[in-house]
């Protein structure tokens, strides 16, 4: 592109946006429109009506279930869209006189000792975040990124190459589905509890249940996450 | 302008923004083309999250003996998604320009204009 054309862009784009925020309220402003409708009811009742100390994740699996359940979802196709677009099966076929990655570099013995050495210390950190997302703070995506870490790094010192995967495929597959399924399943429990898609029981008594069902969300998606991330890890290596 | 300089944060995500819209349309190179479009990302995550703050607030995990004020869980949780969305899309484009090297031997926006 031009340079002038560049500029020309940028400037179309910046100047709208710096009149845009001139306007807005100043950051900080506890009067602004973001703290005084629903974020402030969100602060005020979210503890009675969700049981979830972490107001995010209160939003997240709660009050906006739906949302997460549709960001799940686009992880989740966006892994399988690489595992096609990856795929040998690809019209066209891959060309051949391109190499693969080769195996590379060995991994120094300094610091595949360090990986083995902190892996379960991780693995406990990204479970915890996991299980204690709905009172402090984590929640499921934070914890499955935080797995889907150790994972690679696990892979990359005890990478075993295509032929011997460290999970068998169809299930990893269906640990890939995690969260996708654990909504599904909450989803319709609520539904046959509440009468709603993702409702959650409000009566004393079931907030056990209630508590269970939102861990079993954060569970859902900190194992998908983690085994989604893995996934397009692999994938791309050329797995 | 003075509410401008009010809101200099807000101001600095602008710039951020145009950074990273500079690169994408700027450069040929399709990683560099990404990396852009993941400033501009992180540019509006960061623009969301501070519309949540709120002066002397903390985050807004109520147990038993918190005390306010609270910044707005809303923007923390939509921006949660947003990036989960961003990393589907920089995995989704890696993949491809992954295949586009294979099948065409080059990353630049111009010359693959040329290749078939």
């Amino acid at each position: 592109m031009k340079k002038p054309l560049v500029a020309v862009t940028l400037a179309a784009a910046a100047v709208p946006m710096l009149i845009g925020v001139a306007a807005l309220p100043r950051p900080g402003d506890p009067t602004a429109p973001a703290h005084t409708h629903v974020a402030a009811h969100y602060i005020e009742a979210g503890a009675r009506e969700t049981g979830a100390d972490n107001r995010v994740t209160a939003v997240l699996l709660n009050y906006r279930a739906f949302d997460t359940f549709g960001e799940v979802l686009v992880i989740f196709a966006a892994l399988a869209a690489v595992i096609a677009v990856r795929s040998p099966a690809t019209p066209g076929g891959r060309a051949d006189d391109m190499p693969g990655p080769g195996p590379g570099l060995p991994i120094s013995p300094v610091v595949a000792f360090i990986i083995r050495l902190t892996a379960p210390f991780i693995a406990l950190f990204g479970a915890f975040v996991i299980f204690r997302g709905h009172v402090s703070p984590g929640g499921g995506f934070q914890g499955g990124v935080i797995l889907g870490a150790l994972l690679v790094l696990l892979s990359l010192v005890l990478g075993r190459g295509a032929e011997r995967p460290l999970l068998a495929v169809p299930l990893a597959r269906w640990l890939q589905a995690a969260a996708p399924l654990a909504f599904t399943g909450v989803g319709l429990l609520g539904l046959a509890l509440t009468g709603a898609l993702l409702g959650y029981p409000a009566e004393p008594e079931r907030h056990a249940l209630r508590e269970l069902m939102m861990i079993t969300l954060d569970v859902g998606i900190g194992i998908g996450g983690a085994m989604i991330i893995l996934g397009l890890f692999l994938e791309m290596r050329g797995d | 302008m003075d509410d401008l300089w009010g809101n200099i944060d807000y101001a600095a995500f602008v710039g951020l923004f145009c950074i990273g819209l500079y690169v994408v349309v700027a450069k040929q190179n399709l990683i560099k083309k990404l990396l852009g479009l993941n400033i501009m990302e992180t540019a509006v995550f960061a623009f969301i999250v501070t519309s949540g703050m709120v002066d002397g607030g903390t985050a807004p995990i109520i147990g038993p003996g918190a005390t306010g004020p609270f910044a707005s869980p809303l923007p923390h949780a939509l921006i949660v998604t947003g990036i989960v969305v961003a990393v589907s899309i920089t995995a989704l484009a890696l993949s491809l320009i992954v295949e586009i090297y294979r099948q065409c031997g080059t990353l630049e926006a111009d010359e693959l204009k040329g290749a078939e």
